[in-house]
């Protein structure tokens, strides 16, 4: 490749323009990293140091123990691919009518999924909680239960999904579907046998945004789960910041460093996406 | 589209069915249970003691811890929304260009986004520990401080740095929709000015922003309503404190509904934001058709 003088120059005005957004957005992540493999008695000394004198990645494994983060590991995955199951399943169906038929009633669909998006939960907290509260299930209700969490994501997931996925399935030719009408196929069965296998990859990347929104929320886990055996990983961590009066924070760096960057990584990776899904639904 | 059969007009509803009615329930009757509960005298246990009118926002009114989280709000709202316009615009006309690393660039930029609200408050609150931070420790290094600075500890700067951490998380995502804006926007008419000899301030007032503001129209509204409602980034950092002195809106709701065991206030506060997010919709809406008019 050769390179092109104009463009090198062009590139170092370009890179010394994002300069200090990088620095202040890689700080973060850099105190997270470094934090998380320093010895104790380097964390907590004056002046402190950027650098560790060595690499000790004990402290992942005392933080393991420590923080019972197994257990909330745990919880995040259940709950985030429980909730994104769901609202995919629910969403998929919608989005397909969205993208294929003219009906009455699209506009006011299409509002009610915006209202929903502009009530967020924290904002509904108090009544999500009564409802959990209210409603009886086996020995006790709904508080301190996964599966309220579960829904409650789903419900507040449905209208990205539907927008996303909706935007994606419109860019699928109708033709296609058509001619395997043509062929004798039924019009459910075209679905299943043509439309489908088409639509997987945006099914594939929305699924994915809906799991990594689901793995970061905290207020609804934190309303509603009580009990440290289902919180997830977002609020243990917070649990072990909030209100406390020594804080070890490398082990606090070490559970956010595994809770953050394999999701960082992926989003990284699939962002572009997601850029493509939101542009393209913003155009309608 | 047209050439589907108008006799199936019932599929498309029991497709929707499913999605809409979970939606439903589970946002429609939070919504009216807080409009009952903003109306009742409740115990902190839940238990309704009673109709009491609108005593719950007589009283939320009459706090002014409420006021000064009120007016709060809005200064958050303010200093985030437009913080992050005004660095999104110059990052995504940068990132526009053709350049070496670009790739590179765009996911640096699109990182915060990945994060959880809540993680990137706890690593925050920790780089600005007081003693031990490393925010402090680089800038005594580099000689523009002369002392620990206690950031969250004092009412002055906690504020401000919540407002940068804000801006930071808010920024992907309107760069993204920016950089979509930008995408659509022909090449060639960048060509003919040039040649007309218009200088690139020019191009910029009189080409890139005209054709953004649609983007920045739906940026502004799609962050104020996100921004108005985050809790995770004031809530980790100081939970409000110290001396109340950085509740914004929801963290107060969720501190009476909470904390201090007063759900009907807590409700009644629910209320009064949602009612200012929709008096916001509304105003831009009517902003918006005025606009098409005009246009």
């Amino acid at each position: 490749m050769r390179i092109d003088p104009r463009k090198l120059r062009r590139s170092l005005l370009c890179w010394l323009a994002l300069a200090p957004l990088a620095v202040v957005i890689l700080f973060p992540f850099a105190v997270m990293i470094l934090t998380a493999v320093k010895p104790a008695d380097e964390v907590f000394v004056y002046p402190a140091k950027w650098l560790p004198s060595h690499f000790r990645w004990a402290n992942f494994s005392d933080m393991w123990n420590a923080t019972r983060f197994g257990v909330a590991l745990k919880n995040s995955l259940v709950v985030s691919l429980s909730s994104t199951l769901l609202a995919i399943s629910v969403s998929i169906p919608a989005a397909y009518a969205m993208a294929r038929f003219p009906f009455r009633g699209k506009g006011f669909y299409r509002q009610f999924l915006l209202v929903t998006q502009m009530l967020s939960p924290i904002l509904l907290v108090i009544g999500l909680f009564r409802l959990a509260a209210m409603i009886h299930w086996g020995e006790g209700n709904m508080v301190d239960r996964q599966a309220s969490v579960i829904v409650a994501y789903a419900a507040f997931n449905i209208a990205f999904a539907v927008w996303m996925l909706s935007s994606y399935f419109a860019t699928i030719p109708i033709d296609l579907e058509e001619s395997a009408w043509l062929e004798g196929c039924g019009r459910i069965r075209a679905v299943f046998k043509v439309f489908l296998p088409l639509a997987a990859p945006a099914m594939v990347v929305t699924a994915i945004f809906t799991f990594i929104s689901g793995w970061n929320e905290f207020a609804v886990v934190y309303t509603l789960i009580r009990s440290d055996a289902n919180k997830t990983l977002t609020v243990q961590i917070t649990d072990l910041v909030a209100g406390r009066y020594t804080v070890e924070w490398h082990q606090v760096m070490a559970a956010t460093v595994l809770a953050t960057l394999p999701v960082s990584v992926m989003f990284a990776w699939l962002q572009r996406y997601l850029v493509k899904g939101l542009a393209l639904g913003a155009v309608k | 589209m047209i050439r589907i059969s108008p006799g199936r007009s019932l599929t498309p509803w029991l497709l929707i069915v499913p999605s809409f009615a979970l939606a439903l329930f589970i946002i429609g009757y939070p919504l009216y249970n807080i409009v009952f509960q903003s109306l009742h005298e409740v115990s902190r246990f839940g238990l309704i003691r009673g109709f009491c009118g609108l005593d719950n926002f007589r009283k939320v009114f009459a706090d002014p811890v409420f006021i000064a989280s009120l007016v709060r709000t809005l200064w958050w709202t303010l200093g985030v929304v437009g913080g992050t316009v005004l660095v999104s615009v110059p990052v995504a006309l940068v990132l526009n260009q053709d350049f070496y690393g670009r790739g590179v660039a765009r996911v640096i930029v699109m990182l915060p986004w990945s994060v959880s609200l809540t993680m990137t408050a706890i690593v925050w609150r920790w780089a600005f520990n007081d003693e031990y931070g490393m925010v402090n420790v680089s800038l005594q290094r580099l000689g523009l401080i002369a002392a620990p600075v206690h950031w969250l500890a004092t009412a002055s700067s906690a504020f401000p740095v919540e407002i940068m951490v804000g801006i930071l998380v808010s920024v992907p995502f309107t760069v993204t929709i920016f950089l979509g804006g930008l995408s659509s926007v022909p090449v060639d008419i960048y060509e003919a000015a040039r040649i007309d000899g218009a200088s690139g301030w020019q191009q910029f007032r009189k080409l890139t922003l005209p054709l953004l503001r649609p983007f920045i129209n739906m940026a502004i509204v799609l962050n104020v309503i996100y921004v108005f409602n985050s809790f995770p980034i004031i809530w980790v950092m100081t939970q409000g404190g110290p001396t109340n002195s950085t509740h914004i809106l929801v963290t107060y709701l969720y501190e009476r509904g909470f904390r201090l065991g007063k759900p009907g206030e807590a409700a009644a506060v629910s209320l009064v934001m949602l009612v200012m997010l929709f008096c916001f919709t509304a105003v831009y809406l009517r902003i918006q058709n005025q606009q098409r008019k005009e246009a």
